[in-house]
């Protein structure tokens, strides 16, 4: 694999070049859409999602195409219609739900993470919960701090569940293709500036070219989306793409850095994040939820465990800090991670103090 | 060459837009009716297909403002 700009736009190495280029929302809206034609049981209910498409463009064309009873425009309680799912996926449904802004999973946290997550432990097996909670993430255009988080490792911490973050549209309508297939819940985390809505601004890596037929991607499978010798940066969703920026300032500086795109954090691919730090000697993690007690934690422990003796240097995490996501943009992209603060971030850990 | 123009009546008359994305690259080959560009008008986006396949001329770059009748690009 080239270590090209290229890896942005087309970053496995099976696909082709681009040829049908899509937004995130379109793909998953696709991914729906397939699945949907395919299973009368796949349903879909939230706010928004018929009418208006959902306000990140998730369901846009599934109201016209499968009707009311099938894509459900539901009241603002966030508690009835997750638990409602919850019903309908041990009565047969695979129902998708919307949770529009990952940050109100309070109201709703029962039905996922004690009832969703543990049917099919508690029923020994007998009764699966196949839904897909999805549910947009992140920050970055000023909504302040009950709009922005990301909580990633808040329900990557659960067990019962898996976590799916893509950060591109061709992952998003794979991911989303298995999710709906998986008769676990599935909790299908989207960042906001990588949907491809004009007025949260897009990053370009996350339009890419998206096969028009069905296909998934594995849950539980790490992407290496840019190969490299001295350093291996690790991110998820946005911070992929923050990731392979620096990627391409520190090739210029005479650094070669190895890119992995998580994709999924539960389960998580620890045998593909070991293996590159392993090769590399330095780990650096880039993630854009809370610090403590999260993802860039469990790599950098998962890492530490199995290779200690490799690393050439300690590993390092770049995260929000431990504060709620401040309102004003100066204050919010001073402590948001970002393509600058990797590339200074992997600079120290290489000793290039130029 | 064939333009590529924002057609009359996709939204209300007098409403600010804006490109939003180019889905492909200047240079890139596209295809007659492959959605090319998309435009943002408050939270509404308006997609825009190429009239006609060939190699993509982009005339107006992400982010500024467009109006009805606007030639954005041209396809060659």
């Amino acid at each position: 694999m080239s270590s090209s700009d290229q890896s942005v736009t087309a970053p496995r190495p099976e696909q082709p070049q681009a040829q049908r280029r899509q937004t995130i929302a379109k793909s998953m809206a696709e991914a729906i859409a397939q699945e949907m034609a395919a299973n009368p049981a796949v349903l879909v209910m939230g706010e928004d999602v018929g009418k208006l498409g959902g306000v990140f463009g998730t369901t846009g064309g599934l109201l016209d195409s499968f009707g009311p009873d099938r894509v459900r425009d539901t009241p603002i309680s966030e508690t009835g219609f997750i638990g409602a799912a919850v019903g309908m996926a041990a009565a047969g449904m695979r129902p998708v739900v919307e949770l529009m802004f990952v940050d109100f999973f309070g109201v709703c946290m029962d039905a996922i993470y004690n009832l969703a997550a543990k049917q099919s432990y508690f029923s020994g097996g007998r009764v699966a919960c196949p839904m897909v909670l999805m549910t947009s993430v992140g920050g970055g255009y000023g909504d302040a701090g009950q709009h922005s988080q990301c909580l990633y490792a808040t329900f990557g911490h659960l067990p019962g569940m898996k976590v799916v973050i893509p950060s591109n549209a061709h992952d998003a309508k794979g991911l989303m293709i298995a999710a709906i297939r998986d008769d676990n819940p599935v909790i299908f985390m989207f960042h906001k500036a990588l949907q491809g809505m004009g007025w949260l601004g897009t990053v370009p890596g996350s339009i890419t070219h998206v096969p028009e037929k069905d296909y998934a991607i594995p849950i539980g499978k790490a992407a290496i989306c840019r190969t490299g010798e001295d350093i291996t940066l690790v991110g998820l969703g946005a911070t992929v793409h923050q990731a392979l920026a620096a990627a391409r300032k520190l090739e210029a500086k005479g650094h070669s850095a190895e890119v992995i795109d998580l994709r999924t954090i539960a389960p998580l691919d620890r045998e593909t994040i070991i293996a590159s730090a392993r090769r590399t000697g330095r780990l650096l993690v880039v993630d854009d939820d809370y610090l403590s007690y999260g993802v860039g934690a469990e790599i950098i422990t998962s890492v530490c465990e199995a290779a200690l003796g490799d690393l050439k240097c300690a590993p390092v995490r770049i995260a929000h800090p431990d504060i709620p996501i401040p309102f004003s943009p100066v204050l919010e992209h001073f402590v948001l991670p970002s393509a600058e603060k990797v590339e200074a971030a992997a600079l120290a850990m290489l000793g290039d103090t130029n | 060459m064939t333009d590529i123009t924002i057609p009359d009546g996709l939204w209300e008359d007098g409403a600010e837009a804006a490109l939003s994305t180019w889905f492909y690259a200047d240079g890139d080959h596209v295809a007659a009716g492959a959605v090319v560009a998309e435009i943002m008008v408050e939270k509404t986006s308006y997609e825009i297909q190429s009239p006609a396949g060939g190699t993509l001329h982009i005339a107006i770059a992400e982010e500024q403002m467009v109006a009805p009748g606007q030639c954005i690009g041209r396809i060659s």
